[in-house]
């Protein structure tokens, strides 16, 4: 890998931080790094804030969040200080994003092949033929049978699992070097979602596209990633390589985490969920930390 | 299946028009005020009333007029009118372009004014300006259309005459045209001071009929605008660089027009019965203006004639409606 000399990294998170209007923190000194091609795992229980870091990098946070400190860089381009239109061509030309429910994430009144192809023409500068050429190739990578029928569908025509390989084979479509998939198969059936799996782990590597991962699933985080950031209450908890998680988690909540998910392997084994003593003792120590952070603000 | 639902749309077409028929013919009767007494001079002897009741027929039996006169509607005879006396179908049908045209520039205004404040509101939404744009839709709402008529006739004819608030054309400009469409016929045939002069007469009336439906559009377009607007297809679309305009217009728009559409529909009936007042106050000839005199005059024919055109005119209307409603939902077009 390449990449630009001057900056290796794809995207830089550094000591980000969120808060509602009320000061209240949503994210906390988040920082996590992707390299060219890596993948990395955000992971934790719902309303730890993983969502909440992609949603930033994108910039589609919701307008009563606001960034209160840190910086996100974005194949080294500083996107916090960016005017909001340059912000916006930056993201779209470097990112992109695969969302987690493919039945409201395409147009119901649009066809499919505008939606792919709209973007590459009127955006990224692309001739129509081009466009079209380009997601035709894609969505026969994606393994949709007729693509050519598919480009003139419109969203009830298919089904879940062909909606999100249509999303994947947007999101590809104009050589970004970072996506954002936000739980991208926990919408889908069971059976696709393995192939759904594979489809984002195999394009990611024949492209060598950056991904920050989404999801509260450590059987997931195996295997796709080679990073992991584990995250609770908006804080990092670890930040380690993929192997190195599963063989030796050095915090009491990774462990607890792994040892809450179920092993289709072995079946026989207890479920336990994370202790309820853990969870009360990192959120006084998330009550300790933000009464420091705000005592050092004034 | 689309035969059989074309059928049933037929027949309940059939029935309401019947209907219509059966009440207008019997309220029109009911009331007090004798048509034949009105059209002859004071001195005249009870032979000669009950002589022109004969001819009109009104000395037989109520269900026996009835009879007659659906016999005649049947094989397209409305009657005669008593007032103007001429057939009744010639009067109307010559009336309805000018109806048509004055209500159909009143739904452009009412959809493009709406529409655009819709957008802008979205555009805008959490800020002063999306207040400021409720607080005055809800205003102009308050405002029934017949007295916004009444505004315009002292603001532009009274204090400020800058249009023609009379009437529906300049009567010093010639028109010999085939149809009273004189807007559309004046395009086609490349008369533009015939439709110069059309649109500015109607441009008051218009505006008065569409001020009330522009807002209510307004207020439920921008309402599904700002749902449409939480979509995960409208955030993949700012990702992929389009700006929040682009995002609305391209995106939201289409989605949130579409329950707009009964609405409008509804309304537009409500804005064709508007007419009959608001071309009133304009002294504008159309078929309300006609529909007014031919209640004062108690011409029943005229009435019947009229009320069964609105009522027709209502059932296109409802089933335009449907018939878009299924073109813009590519759901129902390939259900
Ligand atoms: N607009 C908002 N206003 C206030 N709080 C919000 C808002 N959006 C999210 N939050 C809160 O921020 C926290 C993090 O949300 P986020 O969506 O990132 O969680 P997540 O880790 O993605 O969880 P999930 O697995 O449920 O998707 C949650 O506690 C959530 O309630
Ligand atoms: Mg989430």
């Amino acid at each position: 890998m390449t990449g630009s000399q001057t900056h290796p990294n794809t995207l830089d998170v550094m000591q980000l931080n969120i808060a509602l209007p009320n000061g209240h923190r949503l994210l906390r000194d988040v920082s996590l790094s992707l390299r060219p091609g890596e993948v990395r795992v955000l992971v934790g229980e719902s309303g730890a804030g993983k969502s909440m870091i992609g949603k930033a990098v994108l910039g589609i946070l919701p307008q009563n969040l606001k960034v209160t400190e840190g910086e996100i860089l974005l194949e080294g381009q500083h996107l916090n200080a960016m005017t909001p239109w340059t912000r916006r061509k930056t993201v779209a030309q470097s990112a992109a994003l695969i969302p987690q429910d493919p039945l409201t994430a395409l147009n119901p009144a649009r066809r499919i092949g505008p939606q792919i192809t709209d973007p590459l023409v009127r955006i990224h500068g692309w001739s129509r033929t081009k466009a079209r050429e380009t997601a035709l190739a894609l969505l026969d990578r994606v393994h949709i049978r007729d693509p050519k029928r598919v480009m003139e569908s419109y969203p009830h025509e298919l089904s879940g699992g062909m909606r999100q390989r249509v999303l994947i084979a947007a999101a590809f479509a104009p050589s970004p070097r970072l996506i954002v998939a936000d739980e991208p198969t926990t919408a889908l059936d069971v059976t696709v979602q393995k192939q759904i799996l594979r489809l984002i782990r195999e394009l990611q590597q024949e492209t060598a596209t950056a991904v920050l991962f989404v999801t509260h699933d450590m059987g997931v985080v195996a295997k796709v990633s080679q990073q992991v950031t584990v995250l609770f209450a908006g804080k990092v908890m670890e930040d380690a390589p993929t192997e190195r998680i599963f063989t030796d988690p050095r915090h009491p909540y990774t462990r607890a985490l792994i040892a809450a998910t179920p092993s289709y392997a072995d079946l026989d084994r207890p479920f336990s969920p994370v202790p309820q003593a853990l969870i009360a003792e990192l959120q006084d120590d998330i009550v300790r930390d933000d009464a420091r952070h705000q005592g050092g603000a004034r | 299946m689309l035969l059989k639902t074309t059928l049933i749309r037929l027949l309940t077409t059939a029935v309401t028009l019947f209907g219509v028929a059966v009440v207008v013919f019997v309220l029109v009767r009911v009331a007090p005020g004798n048509p034949i007494a009105m059209m002859l001079p004071p001195g005249a002897t009870e032979a000669d009333i009950a002589a022109l009741e004969a001819l009109y027929g009104f000395d037989k039996s109520l269900p026996e007029q009835f009879v007659i006169w659906l016999g005649g509607v049947l094989q397209g005879d409305f009657g005669t009118s008593i007032t103007l006396r001429r057939p009744v179908d010639e009067l109307v049908l010559s009336r309805l372009p000018a109806t048509l045209e004055l209500s159909i520039m009143a739904l452009v205004i009412a959809v493009a004014l709406g529409t655009a404040i819709a957008v802008i509101g979205a555009r805008r939404r959490g800020t002063a300006t999306e207040v400021g744009l409720d607080l005055s839709s809800g205003a102009v709402l308050s405002v029934p259309d017949f007295l916004w008529g009444l505004v315009f006739v002292l603001l532009f004819g009274v204090l400020w005459p800058v249009l023609s608030i009379s009437g529906r054309i300049d009567p010093q400009i010639e028109v010999d045209f085939t149809s009273n469409f004189y807007t559309f016929e004046g395009l086609l045939r490349g008369r533009l001071d015939v439709v110069q002069s059309t649109l500015s007469h109607m441009l008051m009336p218009a505006l008065a009929l569409a001020l009330p439906l522009a807002a209510m559009i307004a207020q439920l377009l921008k309402q599904n605008l700002k749902e449409v607007l939480l979509q995960d297809y409208t955030t993949l679309a700012r990702v992929r660089g389009f700006s929040e305009t682009s995002v609305i217009l391209r995106e939201a728009l289409r989605n949130a027009l579409l329950p707009t559409l009964t609405l409008v529909g509804v309304q537009f009936t409500f804005l064709i019965g508007g007419t009959v007042i608001v071309e009133r106050i304009f002294s504008y000839e159309g078929l309300g203006n006609m529909a007014i005199d031919a209640v004062i005059n108690r011409d029943l024919p005229l009435i019947q004639g009229i009320v069964l055109l609105f009522a027709a005119l209502f059932i296109v209307i409802n089933l335009l409606v449907d018939l878009s409603y299924t073109l813009l939902n590519p759901r129902l077009r390939h259900g």
